[in-house]
């Protein structure tokens, strides 16, 4: 809102303040000179404080002659003055001159209101024969044979006529007072509803900032509390495990089939209770900013094979293919092994879990680079910076993902649809896991799929630097 | 309200609002072509190409009362389109009075509710205080086909604050009553609020017979 701003109380009204703000000089001199070249009469517009807005005039032999002497000049000067301060309010006002001529002087309004006046004139009336004797007394030395001479060739304009002509000058200027205060009103209401604008959106983001700072802060204390019941749930369920792994082992006696059936359900069941708990745990580690890497050189061969070992078994049951190729010069990942682990196996399960009978999972590692600083536009190339990088990949022949559910698949517990969930199994925190992890490591992970005919997860990592 | 107490002069505000397309500019035409010449100034529009209003529109309307007086009143009309809410904002400002355009069509209930709320809304916001300002709701379009009927508009009014009048504002029917109301429930508002009657010497009937016959070519009244 716009307090205590005088123009846009004016603009509030939609008033004139003054004559000049709306009327534009060059405008209004412009049809001053063509009035004055067509009719040869002089005009003057004023605004109502007095001030001279235009002028089209040329000075009369009589005028000329007369400002030669002493008592002419003065007289006209006293003339010339007087007119200014004419003030008509409803209609034109004649007033005379001391030569016999006149000057009409007619006001302008607008909106009910008088903004100024214009004095047309001198002109002598027509019909006026004689000069009056104001005129040859006006200085001792006037010839007035000279005088008279000048009198006789100035302007005669009948009053009828000079009446159409004010009439028509009036309404001339008038019109341009309107559609210059039209464009100021336009002008000025632009501007005062750009700045309306401008604040309601600097409240909005100052509103949002506040309330993002707000939720972050949430969000903070979710991860946290997340991380904190995961721990405390994950103590029981080892002593659980713990005593099962002894029941079974016969610590307590031997065991029937039926008992030692219903223990290994048990134990599967709560390793799949583990497996999730801890999942949940990382995640609130990795949110709350929590979780230490414990980052070394990290043979990438090694890690793919120790990765392919874990998923061959569930390979096998699928009837997938698994491939493992390491380009020889692969450098060594600077990384924490057992989180490189978590991704890569993450990864290769999922793949396998997605992948039909008879596809294929291929896990690969390569040479490759890194790039940081700015992303892309103008200046990347300036201002990049490139490093030495492990490239690696997990490629599967599966079922893909749709394009538009691409974006989210790292958002924890996102499922790209409920049928797959029931279908698959997990709590949709994986993908959220293996990137989380990733960004840790400073490294990047890109997803690329076709559905019905796989997905590609790369992942760039940080070489080690006694291998870059 | 403006007063200029040097120049004897009276600025009053009125504001036609309501939704897109209900008739506010029609209104202020409709008043252009009755008052009588020497008293209201041309009508100035800030339109887009295709006749819609972007700012505003504004017409003035002077008179002068036996008391010396000058009554200037600036009628304006805000953008109906939803898009144009900061600029409905601006012209608000400084209203004395507000003249709700409403569209009688039912199709247009929707309409009509969201812009009678955005009003409040917007009038709350610059400072002016909903249950004060005069308020007076016009049923445009009363010529047309699926419209509510007499009978709910009589409903209405008994329900409301707001004096109601009916118009097809197109024909210029109701346009005049609608202002004069308008102009009669503002200015018992600024007597109350500033007791003009003593201050100016102003007799608010006579003023109001004033403003009356300067609208005096209203086609109802002449068709009867």
């Amino acid at each position: 809102m716009m307090h205590d701003d005088t123009s846009a109380a004016d603009l509030l009204m939609g008033d004139v303040v003054r004559l000049e703000d709306v009327l534009s000089r060059d405008a209004v001199t412009m049809v001053c000179k063509s009035f004055f070249a067509l009719f040869g009469l002089p005009v003057r517009v004023v605004s109502h404080e007095g001030d001279l807005l235009a002028d089209a005039h040329q000075e009369r032999p009589l005028c000329r002659y007369l400002n030669t002497l002493a008592g002419g000049e003065k007289a006209c000067a006293n003339t010339v003055s007087a007119v200014r301060d004419v003030e008509p309010t409803d209609r034109a006002i004649v007033h005379p001159c001391f030569t016999g001529a006149v000057y009409r002087v007619a006001p302008l309004s607008y909106q009910g209101r008088l903004i100024g006046r214009f004095i047309v004139g001198p002109y002598v009336p027509a019909g006026t024969k004689k000069a009056p004797s104001s005129l040859s007394s006006v200085d001792s030395a006037i010839d007035a044979k000279t005088a008279l001479a000048h009198f006789a060739a100035m302007p005669r304009v009948r009053d009828d006529v000079a009446e159409k002509l004010v009439a028509h000058m009036q309404g001339m200027l008038e019109l341009l007072v309107f559609s210059g205060h039209r464009a100021q009103l336009a002008s000025t209401m632009q501007v005062a509803n750009v700045r309306e604008n401008y604040r309601e959106l600097a409240e909005k983001n100052e509103r949002l900032k506040a309330s993002f700072a707000e939720l972050k802060e949430l969000d903070k204390l979710k991860s946290s509390f997340l991380a904190t019941v995961s721990h405390e749930l994950r103590t029981p369920l080892t002593s659980i495990i713990g005593y099962a792994e002894m029941l079974e082992s016969g610590a307590a006696g031997t065991l029937s089939d039926g008992q030692s059936e219903f223990l290994r359900t048990i134990r599967a069941k709560a390793d799949q209770l583990l497996g999730l708990i801890s999942s949940l745990l990382d995640l609130g580690q990795l949110e709350a900013d929590s979780l230490r890497l414990n980052k070394k050189a990290v043979d990438a061969r090694a890690l793919l094979s120790d990765v392919g070992s874990t998923v061959v078994p569930a390979a096998n049951r699928g009837n997938i293919r698994l491939e493992i190729n390491v380009d020889e010069d692969t450098p060594r990942v600077h990384g924490d092994p057992v989180r490189l682990r978590q991704i890569i196996v993450n990864l290769a399960e999922n793949a396998v879990k997605f992948t039909p009978e008879g596809g294929e999972v291929e896990l690969s590692a390569e040479p490759g680079s890194l790039d940081s600083g700015i992303a892309d536009g103008l200046g990347a190339a300036l201002f990049r910076s490139t490093q030495p990088a492990v490239v690696l990949t997990v490629r599967d022949t599966g079922r893909g993902i749709p394009e538009d559910k691409l974006a989210r698949i790292f958002d924890a517990f996102y499922q790209i649809d409920g049928g797959t969930t029931r279908e698959h199994g997990g709590a949709g925190l994986g993908l959220s896991i293996v990137k989380q992890l990733v960004d840790g490591h400073d490294g990047k992970i890109e997803v690329t799929s076709e559905v019905d005919a796989g997905t590609v997860f790369v992942i760039k990592l940080p070489a080690a630097d006694d291998d870059a | 309200m403006q007063v200029d107490f040097g120049a004897k002069e009276l600025t009053v505000k009125l504001v036609y609002y309501g939704p897109a397309l209900s008739g506010k500019t029609t209104n202020l035409r409709a008043i252009h072509w009755l008052a009588a010449s020497n008293t209201r100034g041309e009508l100035m529009t800030l339109e887009t190409q295709n006749d819609r209003t972007l700012f505003f529109d504004m017409l003035p309307i002077t008179v002068s009362s036996e008391s010396g007086l000058k009554v200037r009143l600036k009628l304006f009309t805000v953008p109906g389109q939803v898009m144009h809410n900061t600029t409905r904002r601006l012209v608000l400002q400084a209203a004395d009075g507000v003249a709700f355009v409403a569209d009688s069509q039912r199709s247009e209930d929707d309409a009509n509710r969201e812009s009678f709320a955005n009003l409040k809304e917007n009038l709350a916001e610059i400072g002016i205080d909903p249950e004060r300002i005069p308020i007076i709701i016009q049923f445009n379009k009363r010529d047309l086909e699926g419209i509510r009927t007499d009978e709910e508009l009589e409903a209405i009014a008994a329900q409301s604050r707001a004096t109601i009048y009916k118009a097809v504002a197109t024909r210029g029917y109701g346009v005049v009553q609608t202002l004069l109301g308008l102009i009669r429930e503002t200015w018992n508002n600024l007597e109350t609020e500033h007791g003009l009657e003593e201050k100016f010497g102003i007799n608010p009937t006579r003023l109001l017979t004033e403003l009356e016959s300067t609208l005096k070519h209203d086609p109802r009244q002449r068709g009867r």
